[in-house]
């Protein structure tokens, strides 16, 4: 093998082909165990879908109720990604272009509503609201849970924008609506089109909101089944459906996406910021920022408080730290294990992108979109074959794992591609070998974005729910399962110790998130 | 023995060739240019040298140690090569000591015998008392000082200089340089320095390697490419000069512009004549030379540059002179061209 690269690519970087030939072969083995890993659950679900006959599996297929369930969840799925896309931009660039005191004071509360998962919402609305059902409510409950998953994409590719090309704009004789079209928005169009992702694979994967609203999606539908009749293959076969579903999101969303290098992405930081100082339109933009924060953190967690103060029940301390424990625990490991199977996938794509790493990249971004509801169903139907591991707590944080390997791997991937190439050949002219280069260059430049990443797969993890019903051994309880159980008979002042907990342990990472200079950034500054 | 022996040295990218069939060596101690525009394979001969990347055909001999040949190659790691990229590139989540050390292998060196190293090397470049500071808190020019000094301190057996004074202001790079190149000479390392300033190729080196399109144009001492350059487009590499058209006469004679002889002889051959600018001599009208009118004078403080028109040619003649001027824009002078007559025979 040293040899035919060689020869394909003579002017290959040396560690291709000499000394190096080992590692990466290893690397590419431990990225194919990764795969297969990934893999066994959906390969299983196809499986248990085939066990049924054809003319039964195209019969549930195209019964109305069937096409009804998937006609309900592209109706959701467009017209959050779309409002999304609109105020989620509009919101993002004022927040970076208008002139505020003190502005990541502003920007915090904007992302906060990342630590209240979608049930969480859906419960304090209910709980104000009780009549609250239907189609339009899930869409105006999962806008305010994945709007910070836009203002977040979009706000970090606005830090990244060279202000001296708006400065050129500007003495070009652009006017700023013109600047924003024809400067900004192109650079930024693939970041609009990343949180569109995010928050479309979302609203697919979404159980806890759509089932305490009575909407009937894809999601639901599979949950239903599993529950109710136990008919695994029947909820393999929507499960297949759903799995096309992300599919064709994902295809589309490639389109979207602009197919800029991140070569060209200037790495220079806006030194001196432009800010805008209008006062009409910064009187417009805390209005939105006001009218946001109340109805995604002000308003759920007035709720939460009060039936927390206002609870006539005694809580179990006892059983509200236990659940605790339990959720960090699992959702820890699951966090750990993640970061472990990214590893070396994201290290084959920060050195060396090739057709493998990329297709291995693929794969695992569509694991990512398949919603944890399959993941469990996958590793519920391994069942008996999974020997003592059924039902335990590895099981569920293996589940954890596979379920925001994506997210891990991007992560590393873009935390391991911060480290200029010529720090690692500066390193090996100074007599470092290449795992030495790893150790001692490459993971400690990186370890900072990777600690940020490991970090946000414990936050998702920490509010995973469907898979966490499926999956769970039983007695135990997570603080999303009991919220969840005590939210779905209506029981909201017993649910409302959980939530808090676990709003507040999940701000964290939030703040953290938040924060105006990542270390990431720092790494920038210095190149 | 020399300290570098680079023979037939060929890189491929994929179906580009980027440098064909390039020999050279250096003494040791020698510090050389590679001299060329961008895009004529200077950097990747360096990253060829460094073991950065692997040549598809030819040899690299450090010393006597063969490391890099097509298909045997001694990786980047092995090879004891310092090497100096643009901005310095220092470790950015190291100090400047760390920075320093980080090429000693703790195995080899004690404790006590990094910390002298460090030291030694900070009282080297100018920079003692840095030894805590962070890349970001530095300046351009003390990080490319410090990325020096992380290069030399593991006593390479050679020290790869890829522009690393690009970034920097002309002032300070001039300064810089000179320190470098100075500090090098001490030490007495072997050195290779990619640039694509003519000047800076020409003061600091014992030889300039001149490249153009991935091979080795022309290769001498300063002096030697400068004086005698093989091709109009190699003399334009090194420094102003002026290329006019010039016959010349089956009796050695050639005629030119500022030179016109008339031997009443058919001409033999037709060619160019390089001259430099600041050959040509200016006088007052009247006196030896071929008069031309001053048409434009840039004062640079130091010399000035002037542009002339001699009458009935088209090719404007630029002239570099030192010293006071007597002359104004639209005076008729004589000029006269005192140094080499360099020949070259239309292709």
């Amino acid at each position: 093998m040293p040899l035919k690269t060689a020869d394909r690519a003579s002017a290959a970087p040396l560690h291709i082909v000499k000394g190096r030939g080992s590692s990466l072969s290893a690397l590419n083995a431990a990225v194919g165990v990764v795969l297969a890993i990934t893999l066994i659950p959906f390969i299983y679900i196809a499986f248990r879908a085939f066990e049924k006959p054809l003319p039964e599996i195209l019969d549930l297929l195209l019964r109305a109720k069937t096409l009804q369930v998937l006609a309900t969840t592209t109706a959701l799925l467009l017209i959050v990604v779309a409002v999304n896309i609109f105020i989620g931009t509009l919101m993002a660039a004022g927040l970076h272009f208008i002139r505020l005191p003190k502005a990541h004071l502003f920007i915090l509360p904007t992302i906060l509503p990342l630590a209240i998962p979608s049930y969480v919402f859906t419960y304090t609305w209910l709980a104000l609201i009780p009549s609250l059902s239907g189609l339009f409510a899930a869409a105006f409950i999962l806008i305010l849970t994945t709007m910070p998953y836009m203002l977040l994409a979009i706000l970090v590719s606005l830090r990244r924008i060279d202000s001296s090309l708006i400065e050129v704009a500007r003495t070009l004789g652009l006017s700023r609506f013109k600047i924003f079209i024809r400067v900004i928005l192109p650079q930024i169009r693939s970041s609009i089109s990343a949180g569109a992702l995010l928050s479309g694979l979302y609203v697919l994967s979404d159980f806890g909101a759509v089932s305490l609203l009575n909407v009937e999606t894809l999601t639901v539908s599979i949950q239903n089944m599993f529950k109710a009749s136990y008919d695994r293959s029947a909820a393999s076969v929507i499960s297949i459906l759903l799995i096309l579903a992300s599919v064709v999101f994902i295809a589309f969303n490639e389109r979207l996406k602009d197919s800029d290098n991140k070569e060209n992405i200037s790495k220079r930081l806006m030194a001196k910021n432009i800010r805008i100082n209008n006062p009409g339109l910064k009187t417009s933009l805390l209005f939105s920022v006001a009218l946001y924060t109340t109805l995604a953190v002000v308003l759920p967690i007035y709720v939460l408080i009060s039936r927390f103060i206002g609870n006539p029940n005694p809580i179990d301390f006892a059983q509200l730290f236990e659940t605790a424990v339990s959720t960090i625990s699992v959702a820890a490991l699951g966090a750990f294990i993640a970061l472990l199977m990214s590893a070396p996938l994201g290290l084959l794509l920060s050195t060396r992108a090739g057709k493998y790493s990329r297709l291995a990249e693929r794969i695992i971004l569509v694991g990512h979109a398949l919603p944890g509801v399959i993941i469990g169903l996958g590793l519920v139907s391994l069942g008996s074959k999974l020997g003592p591991l059924y039902q335990s707590t590895l099981l569920l944080a293996f589940a954890y794992a596979l379920l925001f390997l994506a997210k891990a791997v991007a992560s590393m991937t873009s935390a391991l591609q911060l480290v200029p190439s010529t720090l690692k050949e500066v390193a090996a002219t100074l007599g470092k070998s290449k795992s030495k280069v790893t150790t001692s260059v490459v993971f400690p430049i990186a370890l900072p974005s990777i600690g940020l990443g490991t970090l946000l797969v414990f936050l998702t993890a920490m509010k995973e729910l469907p898979a966490t019903l499926m999956l769970r051994p039983t007695g135990m309880d997570t603080l999303a399962t009991q919220i969840w159980s005590y939210a779905s008979i209506n029981r909201f002042n017993d649910a409302a110790p959980y939530a808090l907990l676990l709003v507040l342990i999940a701000a964290i990472p939030t703040f953290l998130l938040s924060a105006p200079r990542n270390p990431s950034e720092k790494v920038e500054i210095s190149q | 023995m020399r300290a570098l022996e680079v023979s037939h040295l060929s890189v491929n990218f994929g179906e580009r060739n980027v440098l064909s069939d390039l020999s050279f060596s250096l003494a040791p101690g020698e510090i050389a240019s590679l001299l060329g525009p961008s895009g004529c394979g200077k950097t990747t001969l360096l990253r060829a040298i460094a073991g950065l990347l692997q040549p598809s055909a030819g040899t690299i001999r450090l010393g006597t140690q063969l490391v890099g040949l097509s298909s045997v190659v001694l990786p980047a790691h092995k090879r004891q090569t310092g090497y100096v990229p643009q901005q310095g590139a220092l470790f950015p989540h190291l100090n400047v000591a760390r920075n320093i050390a980080f090429g000693l292998d703790k195995k080899t060196f004690s404790k006590q015998e990094i910390s002298e190293i460090t030291q030694e090397m900070l009282a080297l470049i100018g920079m003692s008392g840095y030894e805590s500071q962070m890349p970001t808190e530095l300046s351009g020019g003390q990080q490319t000082r410090v990325a020096l000094a992380r290069a030399l301190a593991v006593k390479p057996k050679m020290i790869l200089l890829d522009e690393p004074f690009s970034a920097l202001d002309a002032e300070l790079r001039n300064e810089l340089r000179t320190d470098v190149v100075a500090l090098l000479r001490a030490q007495g390392t072997t050195a290779i320095l990619v640039t694509h300033d003519r000047e800076e190729a020409l003061v600091s080196s014992d030889k300039v390697v001149l490249m153009r399109d991935g091979k080795i144009a022309q290769m001498g001492t300063p002096e030697e490419v400068y004086e005698s350059p093989i091709s109009p487009s190699i003399a334009v590499s090194t420094g102003d000069a002026l290329v006019l058209d010039a016959q010349k006469f089956s009796n050695g004679s050639i005629s030119y512009a500022i030179s016109p002889s008339n031997a009443g002889q058919t001409p033999s051959e037709s060619g160019f004549v390089v001259i430099r600018p600041e050959e040509i001599s200016i006088k007052k009208a009247g006196t030896t030379g071929v008069a031309a009118t001053l048409i434009q004078l840039d004062y640079y403080g130091h010399d000035a540059m002037l542009v002339l028109k001699i009458a009935n040619d088209e090719k404007l003649i630029r002239a570099r002179i030192s010293g006071a001027i007597d002359f104004k824009v639209g005076d008729i002078v004589s000029i006269e061209h005192q140094g080499p007559v360099r020949f070259f025979a239309k292709m």
